[in-house]
């Protein structure tokens, strides 16, 4: 007992210093840091605002309408043949500058400089030009945090805008994505057009995603598909938040 | 070290360390310790231009881990990485940890005592920031196969990719974290002996 105590004694301050910054680093785990990436939206604040890449851009403004007008087309003649068609009403979004990427290297994320003071919450849609980008994972007051979908753990399901047959996309970590049909023999063609499919939970159904760059329709167990992302994601500097059902 | 001497005896007047009381000292030292490891936080999310390769920017917290280690014992190491790591870990996502990869390069920079090989130099720490790298993505794609919600080739891409990226941008820019922590914690281990 009294060489515990002594130990104490001559050891007391070095322990709870462990324990104070073990705890903190807890608690940063728990709080999803939010702590620092407030901190890192005020550091950063002077420096943001960047002229947006224009080639890029107007690239991708093009594919994103080419890609949105062959879906309209496609719903619009679906719609024809059903009978009370109900119009979705819009909402608003929310216009967010991109001012961080991810803080690590094995995850594609990119922080917002809006939160929830703006209106954003968990699981809000994040839009750019040419179409969907990600999801939103985690708000702190000023800033929130995006999973984009060219991130390997991102899912989601899809549709060939010409001929609606379904799938799953898998991001790849790059610009490129991988697709799985449901069916064994999908109509789909090199150059079509994907927009996110009507049976997603997370995201709301039609949005532009990307074009079918290659085939491989006798990969097990599903035939794939490799798509170009029609989003920059890698040089994303303005994006649009929309909440989840649009 | 000459240059280390030389600089004690003519220290700088404004900020004179040699003369303050030794509990300044050590809150001093905290303060430089906090101080660096937020700067390193707030660098994770940025990609400057130059520090970025494919994408990738360095291992801010890696080399402040290998820099930390490097004359500690391998239990601070280990405390360092796993604070570290857990701090990154709510900054990306839970799982996989990175808690466990930075611990193991705490404890292996420890360990490896390089005083005993190698002169002590910026060579050196970029070489051992190169090999922790390569150490430390592997650990966090062996991860990522025990998760399974990712292709098993893919991550191995990936991993060879990241890997190598990140070990060649961050051996790169590990002097800059390194240069100004060691020659702090060297002058205040001098004063605290002496």
């Amino acid at each position: 007992m009294y060489t515990l105590r002594r130990w104490w004694d001559r050891n007391w301050l070095q322990f709870s210093l462990l324990g104070l910054v073990i705890g903190t680093a807890w608690i940063a785990k728990q709080t999803q840091s939010a702590a620092i990436f407030e901190v890192y939206q005020l550091v950063t604040r002077p420096f943001q605002s960047n002229p947006p890449k224009q080639e890029v851009m107007a690239d991708a403004k093009t594919l994103e309408l080419q890609t949105r007008l062959e879906e309209v087309q496609s719903q619009n003649k679906k719609l024809r043949e059903l009978l009370g068609y109900v119009s979705a009403n819009q909402t608003k979004g929310i216009v967010a500058p991109v001012v961080g990427r991810s803080a690590d290297h094995w995850w594609q994320q990119v922080t917002l400089g809006r939160g929830s003071k703006a209106g954003i919450k968990e699981g809000y849609i994040v839009t750019a030009t040419g179409g969907l980008v990600g999801r939103v994972i985690s708000v702190t007051p000023h800033t929130s945090r995006v999973l984009l979908i060219s991130d390997a753990s991102s899912r989601v399901g899809i549709t060939i805008s010409r001929s609606r047959y379904m799938g799953v996309m898998r991001g790849m970590s790059s610009d490129k994505a991988t697709i799985q049909f449901f069916e064994r023999v999908p109509d789909v063609r090199k150059g079509d057009a994907i927009a996110t499919s009507s049976v997603s939970e997370l995201f709301p159904s039609g949005l532009p995603l990307g074009r079918v760059e290659s085939l491989n329709l006798s990969q097990s167990p599903a035939p794939e598909a490799v798509i170009v992302l029609s989003a920059p994601t890698s040089y994303l500097e303005w994006v649009v938040v929309y909440p989840g059902n649009l | 070290m000459t240059n280390y001497r030389s600089s004690l005896k003519r220290p700088h007047p404004l900020i004179n360390v040699s003369n303050w009381h030794q509990n300044t000292r050590k809150i001093a030292n905290a303060i430089v310790i906090f101080c660096s490891v937020m700067l390193c936080l707030l660098s994770l999310p940025t990609r400057l231009p130059g520090m970025e390769l494919l994408g990738l920017g360095p291992n801010w917290l890696l080399i402040w881990v290998v820099a930390w280690s490097v004359k500690r014992s391998a239990f601070s190491g280990a405390i360092a990485g796993l604070t570290l790591g857990l701090i990154q870990d709510g900054m990306t996502a839970p799982y996989p940890t990175h808690a466990i990869s930075l611990a193991c390069v705490g404890i292996l920079t420890a360990f490896m005592k390089k005083q005993r090989y190698v002169e002590e130099d910026f060579i050196s720490v970029a070489l051992i920031v190169f090999g922790m790298a390569l150490v430390a993505e592997t650990l966090l794609a062996l991860q990522f196969m025990t998760m399974g919600d990712r292709n098993l080739a893919e991550i191995w891409t990936d991993n060879q990719r990241i890997a190598l990226t990140s070990a060649i941008i961050s051996s790169l820019w590990a002097p800059v974290v390194y240069y100004p922590l060691n020659r702090w914690w060297e002058k205040i281990n001098l004063l605290d002996q002496s």
